[in-house]
């Protein structure tokens, strides 16, 4: 009889190896499956569909059919224009309020900040309520001066969706303007160019792949929205009503499947050109370059700051009548303070809004992990696959809300597959949510992994920690900040949207912002102004809570980095 | 004098950059402010450009106030560490741009970038973009951009501190060259010493917001008079007076009294085998061997030419050149 006392390792190194291994796999390729099946698939299967012709066989008959019909051609003329101009009023106005944020020196610069962003916190057919609050038949301004302004078609359209996209464009913008050397503008000066010449020779030049990438963002977010086309459009029908009619309206699948793919060409152009701009600002930027930190000059700032304020009261009038419209007894007749457009019996009353909130926090707490695995994996794994992966992941981007929900009933729609279990049911929603707004939070993960140093990782491996004990001790205390940006992000978003989940919503299964276009289609505007509201409000506390949340984090790491 | 500054004034908040600062440069000299960073050479050349404001004092160029004259308007050129080429313009537009905003013609433009870049020995980049040029010649393009419009002051703020060396010590001579040939006097900020005892007729030394010594680069290594300067300017040793007039008193003659230590350069000091001290350690430089000795002066730092034949621990006696000491403010 031997006592055995050494002590036997609890895993074997190799079988240690072969865990981390498969660990590092499952990582990579459980959220690249679903990635493939609720994205890839989907626009595949839209490709195939626009293609399928009715007697069976493939070919470009339903393009020409469409192509050749009055009605797509009126909303592609529409479109285009309504397109143009929103973009041309829209890149104008967001390089002033970009040039007056990154490039003047203002009073209460981040409330301005806050004024522009307002429309991301609404749902997209906001804009066009307030603006019906504001102008319509029974608006505002035409009852006080009895006057017959009418708002329902191009110029409602237009007002709607600029104020839509504005943010969006003064955030492209002020990107490529922040990412400046002062240097540059220093030589100038002492050069002899004056500040305008400054902005014509320096300024624009540098930053024209931001504007030009601007400009494809705007225009693509224009053709493709749909709650403003449907709540102010009136009879100014655009591609995306069209699409709504045919796949809805008279299920004619195909032909919806051709349009989709039609408005995938100028985001992919669009995405393209914002993957320039985002290599190519200020081309190569040396070491020594120094940010450019605006400096004293009273003209300037007095009036791009004017100009910039008066820009940004547009949306924060056309969002606060929207608020104070929803507790006003009879707009624009009686105004006293009630609270009855709250007691809401219609459409399963808030029930859409509890709806809403489980969905957009199952999409963000699913995909905030996903994010966060694929994330690691592709920083722990190389190779072409994994690049294959990463080009994949940057793609959803490209893809329209619209013409992924589209793609959606493409793919879930098909009796006899199991895929038509998900159908119709809240975790499809989900994750259409997530994938809509995959590239973003992508790309908010991967920058936020890059800053772990890699000598952490080596560290804790050398130590004898599992792949697992690596994620759980270095990578997510190291990006809690980045997975609360991430999580609250892909919630506010989906709270928000409306382009995607128009096609998947039932009468059951009802969403919060496509309630509100309902409420707005039967005529119950006050209605649907206080659901808006009520929205905005739980968005808001949202951004609250993320801001909180963030603030923690960053200070538990800072006064980790202190101890 | 062709730029006065005098009594120039500057505060960051509650730091003060420049304290009453005067200096003069005159027509076709080359002056390097010199110091450690934050000593306030960067803003002093800066409120010169005029992209800063002073908070007292007084500018002039050849007799004009330039106080209240804009960057623009005061004809001078400048060049940055980071190159600052312009980098959605060719060489030749970034080049001509001082004279295109001055509404020189087009075939006159042509022409005198075709000059400067000659001048610059890079006569074949003229349509090239920035990016697609090495560190040194941007650093070319950004000096002949500079020049173009004839500057009455060129103003250099660390312009070699971005290159590798090799690069370096070319671009140093051409910038020597140049600013003799053409005669436009230069003002260049740097904080390598070698750099302007090379380049500079007069080097104006800065600490902490004044100006500790002005003067010729031989004068202010020969003769530093304060103990900063000494220690800026290579390598001293700075020996306390008590100790000398005990074993060195011939190197007493020239003591001004007071709070003052004696500098003598590491070459100034014969070495030779004694019982004074012993060497601590040797180290070869190729022309030189430095020696570390221990004496009961203080730890000394010896240079002598070649290889030299001591080793550690060896006794030496030293034996200093009276003349070549300098007394210097402690």
């Amino acid at each position: 009889m031997t006592a055995v006392s050494a002590v036997a390792p609890r895993v074997t190194p190799l079988a240690r190896e072969r865990a981390d291994r498969i660990f590092d796999l499952a990582c990579l390729w459980i959220p690249a499956a679903a990635l493939l099946l609720f994205f890839v698939y989907p626009i595949g299967m839209m490709g195939y569909r626009s293609l399928l012709l009715p007697d069976g066989s493939l070919g470009f008959g339903n393009f020409s059919q469409i192509i050749g019909s009055r009605s797509f051609l009126r909303a592609l003329v529409n479109s285009l224009t309504m397109g143009l101009a929103t973009t041309a009023v829209t890149v104008a106005l967001g390089l002033l309020l970009a040039f007056a944020l990154h490039r003047c020196r203002l009073w209460l610069r981040i409330v301005l900040l806050g004024a522009i962003s307002l429309p991301v916190i609404a749902p997209s057919l906001v804009q066009g309520l307030g603006l019906i609050f504001l102008l319509g038949r029974n608006g505002l301004i035409n009852k006080t001066f009895g006057l017959q302004v009418e708002i329902y078609g191009f110029w409602g359209l237009l007002i709607a969706n600029s104020l839509y996209a504005l943010p969006q464009a003064a955030m492209i913008i002020g990107a490529a303007l922040r990412n400046a050397d002062a240097r540059l503008f220093e030589a100038a000066e002492v050069m002899g160019a004056t500040g305008w010449r400054r902005f014509i020779d320096l300024t624009l030049p540098n930053i024209r792949f931001g504007l030009l990438s601007a400009t494809f963002v705007v225009f693509t977010v224009t053709i493709t929205d749909f709650g403003n086309a449907a709540v102010i459009g009136g009879d100014y029908t655009v591609l995306a009503i069209e699409i709504y009619n045919q796949v809805i309206g008279q299920m004619n699948l195909n032909l919806g499947a051709v349009v989709g793919m039609l408005l995938l060409l100028p985001t992919v152009l669009a995405f393209y050109f914002e993957r320039l701009a985002t290599q190519r600002q200020f081309g190569t930027q040396s070491e020594a370059a120094v940010p450019y930190r605006p400096g004293h000059d009273p003209w300037r700032d007095g009036i791009i700051g004017t100009l910039a304020w008066l820009v940004a009261l547009a949306p924060v009038t056309v969002v606060g009548v929207v608020v104070y419209a929803s507790f006003m007894r009879l707009w624009p007749y009686r105004l006293d303070f009630t609270l009855r457009h709250y007691d809401i019996k219609l459409a399963g009353g808030y029930d859409p809004l509890w709806i809403s909130i489980g969905i957009s926090a199952a999409a963000a707490g699913f995909g905030t992990i996903f994010l966060l695995f694929l994330g690691v994996a592709l920083k722990r794994l190389g190779g072409p696959a994994a690049r294959a992966i990463y080009f994949v992941s940057m793609l959803p981007a490209a893809v329209p809300g619209l013409v992924l929900g589209l793609a959606y009933v493409f793919a879930f729609n098909q009796p006899g597959t199991p895929l038509i279990l998900l159908y119709g049911s809240a975790a499809l929603l989900a994750m259409c949510n997530f994938y809509h707004y995959h590239t973003q939070g992508f790309a908010t993960m991967t920058t936020g992994l890059r800053q772990i140093p890699p000598a952490l990782e080596e560290a804790a491996t050398c130590i004898g920690a599992s792949a697992w004990a690596v994620l759980r001790d270095v990578y997510i205390p190291y990006t809690l900040p980045t997975l609360i940006s991430v999580f609250f992000f892909l919630f506010m978003s989906s709270m928000v949207t409306l382009s995607a989940v128009i096609f998947l919503v039932t009468p059951n299964l009802m969403l919060a912002a496509v309630t509100v276009m309902r409420l707005d289609e039967g005529g119950y505007t006050a209605q649907a102004a206080a659901f808006s509201t009520a929205i905005m409000l739980v968005v808001t506390a949202a951004l609250l809570l993320a801001r909180g949340t963030l603030w923690l984090a960053q200070r538990r790491i800072r006064l980790s980095a202190e101890a | 004098m062709h730029l006065a500054i005098e009594q120039v004034a500057k505060s960051f908040g509650s730091v003060v950059a420049l304290d009453n600062v005067s200096l003069g440069v005159d027509t076709g000299e080359f002056v390097c402010l010199l110091g450690p960073s934050g000593c306030g050479k960067t803003t002093l050349l800066r409120i010169i450009a005029g992209l800063l404001t002073m908070d007292s004092g007084r500018l002039t160029l050849a007799g004009r106030d330039l106080t209240q004259v804009p960057a623009r308007l005061r004809g001078f050129g400048i060049v940055f560490q980071s190159y600052s080429l312009f980098p959605n313009m060719s060489v030749a537009a970034n080049i001509g741009y001082g004279l295109k905003l001055r509404g020189t013609p087009t075939a006159d433009i042509a022409k005198r970038v075709n000059d400067l870049l000659a001048l610059i020995k890079l006569p074949q980049i003229a349509d090239r973009y920035p990016w697609e040029l090495s560190g040194g010649q941007q650093q070319r393009v950004a000096l002949a951009r500079a020049i173009a419009a004839d500057p009455a002051l060129l103003l250099l703020d660390e312009p070699l501190s971005a290159l590798d060396a090799k690069v370096r010590a070319e671009l140093r001579e051409e910038i020597r060259d140049l600013q003799r040939r053409l005669g436009i006097p230069t003002v260049m900020v740097t904080h390598d010493q070698e750099e302007a005892l090379t380049l500079a007729d007069r080097i104006v030394c800065m600490s902490r917001g004044r100006i500790e010594q002005a003067g010729t680069p031989a004068d202010l290594y020969a003769r530093p008079t304060t103990r900063f300067v000494a220690d800026f300017m290579g390598v001293s040793n700075l020996i306390e007076p008590s100790r000398l007039s005990a074993l060195l008193p011939q190197l007493m003659q020239d003591y001004p009294g007071g709070d003052q230590l004696l500098c003598l350069r590491p070459e100034h000091l014969a070495v030779r085998p004694g019982t004074l001290g012993k060497v601590m350690s040797t180290t070869f430089l190729g022309n030189i061997t430095r020696l570390k000795l221990d004496t009961p002066l203080g730890m000394l730092v010896a240079e002598l030419p070649g290889q030299a034949d001591f080793a550690p621990g060896d006794g030496i006696d030293i034996a200093p050149d009276p003349a070549r000491g300098a007394w210097v403010a402690a």
